[in-house]
């Protein structure tokens, strides 16, 4: 059984590491997210209702579709949280590769993955979380795929924060400007016993369509290659660079440009964006939801 | 020499007092809010009911929420009607103006909350023939066939409640009546 919902939207933090890493892709979006925490001043804000009565009725209907575990709402936050703490495991294996390049532990390049594969797996496998905990959510809407495609481009506040943060944060950072190629390059070239061996896709792989691993690793190329086109687009749209995001990150993080290498691993392993922007999503759907169903 | 020192020795003990006192205040002061219960959630009633082995927020016979697409109005004169949701008994659209979001559009099966068909009962005035309610500041909504309930919300002060009234009639009501 999950924590309540309030309470889950309740102690999202103010600041902290997240947070202060959210913040810094401000310039990217600029106003379109608040940090918005609280079930109840998530309710206000969304609705922009006041009346007390009102706001009771509109959660506890959203308490009580988040329970119904039919409705996919739990699903999604679970997957929001475990591909936030695999991908943690990732970071400390990414560390561990560097250490081993960089020192005498030269033996743990052996046991550690290469950065840019397991990079590359735990981009892709996010994006795809992203899909499946949005059908979670939001089930399929409209009737076609346009529609569908309608949906997704209309992404706005904490889901738009999200993609840029793992557009700059496990696209960029660790992989550079050409991020989407090269990680679509080794995705495509990859055999699922690579995936297999990747936390972060072990860590969500009941939830992601294809069967078996092979067509887990064809779902996720395909989604991969089609949302290509908007990475790309956002990051030139936008100018991103990786000097500028890096610039951005030393306001709050000290970082030597030697220790540049680290910083992928280092947010890898404390930036907990998809847990954190999942939630303030999940919330504001079901709140949606409620006050459409009351 | 000895009247500094013992000056010094009464300075030094006023000092600790101080310090001790400091710290007592603050361990009290812990031990309050460490041992104050904390006050229920307003919604801990609603969760402990919902949070029982299978609990229903969503009824069986509800409609599946596809089925609802084809009643909602379609984008033209500016406006982008962008579909949001679809679950069980449920579908929203957002009504979109040059990028902003402006409203939402719902249509929701009562079947899964009675009372929500149940405030149809007071409803003061009627939207093409259906009996309809205002909720809150930003919502209207009617009743369609005693279980229907179509809604449109303000999501920006410049989409007023003429335009929710304009824009539920916009629906395909008479098919959804017929549903």
């Amino acid at each position: 059984m999950s924590k309540p919902i309030y309470e889950l939207v309740d102690e999202l933090p103010t600041g902290g590491l997240t947070v202060m890493g959210l913040k810094s892709l401000d310039f990217l979006i600029p106003g379109q997210w608040q940090n918005l925490v609280g079930f109840d001043n998530t309710i206000r804000t969304v609705t922009g209702e006041t009346d007390e009565g009102l706001i009771q009725q509109i959660g506890e209907r959203a308490v009580a579709l988040f329970n119904d575990k039919s409705q996919g709402y739990q699903r999604a936050l679970w997957l929001y949280e475990t591909v936030d703490s695999a991908s943690g495991l990732l970071g400390t294996a990414a560390l561990m590769n560097r250490i081993g390049q960089d020192t005498f532990l030269g033996f743990l390049k052996n046991i550690t993955p290469k950065p840019e594969k397991a990079q590359s797996i735990d981009l892709s496998v996010k994006l795809v979380t992203e899909l499946v905990a949005f059908c979670q959510i939001n089930g399929i809407p409209g009737d076609s795929i346009g529609d569908f495609l309608a949906a997704l481009n209309d992404y706005g506040g904490e889901s738009l924060m999200r993609m840029a943060a793992l557009v700059c944060f496990d696209g960029i950072i660790p992989l550079g400007p050409a991020f989407a190629e090269r990680a679509l390059n080794t995705i495509s070239g990859m055999s699922p016993s690579d995936l297999e061996s990747n936390p972060t896709f072990n860590g969500v792989k009941d939830l992601i369509p294809g069967g078996d691993s092979a067509g887990q690793l064809s779902f996720i190329t395909q989604s991969f290659a089609q949302t290509q086109g908007w990475m790309n687009n956002f990051v030139s749209s936008k100018n991103i660079t990786r000097e500028g995001l890096m610039g951005n990150l030393r306001n709050f993080i000290e970082f030597t440009d030697d220790k540049a290498d680290y910083l992928g691993a280092l947010l890898d392993m404390n930036v907990k964006y998809y847990r954190h922007t999942g939630i303030q999503t999940l919330a504001r759907r079901l709140i949606e939801r409620a006050v459409a169903e009351i | 020499m000895t009247l500094v020192l013992a000056r010094r020795a009464i300075r030094a003990s006023a000092t600790n007092r101080s310090i001790a006192l400091l710290l007592c205040s603050l361990c009290s002061l812990l031990l309050v809010t460490a041992c104050a219960p904390q006050p229920p959630s307003r919604y801990a009633e609603v969760q402990k009911e919902t949070s029982q082995k299978g609990n229903q927020a969503v009824s069986k016979e509800a409609q599946r929420g596809g089925s609802f697409n084809q009643f909602f109005p379609k984008s033209g004169n500016g406006y982008a009607v962008v579909p949001a949701q679809e679950k069980k008994g449920f579908a929203e659209y957002k009504v979109n103006k040059g990028g902003k979001n402006l409203a939402v559009l719902s249509i929701s099966d009562t079947v899964s909350l009675p009372t929500a068909a149940d405030k149809y009962k007071q409803s003061s005035f009627k939207i093409a023939g259906f009996p309809a309610v205002d909720q809150g500041q930003n919502s209207t909504g009617i009743l369609v066939n005693g279980r229907y309930q179509v809604k449109a919300q303000s999501r920006d002060p410049a989409f007023t409640r003429q335009d929710r009234i304009a824009w539920i009639q916009k629906f395909d009501l008479d098919g959804l009546s017929r549903l």
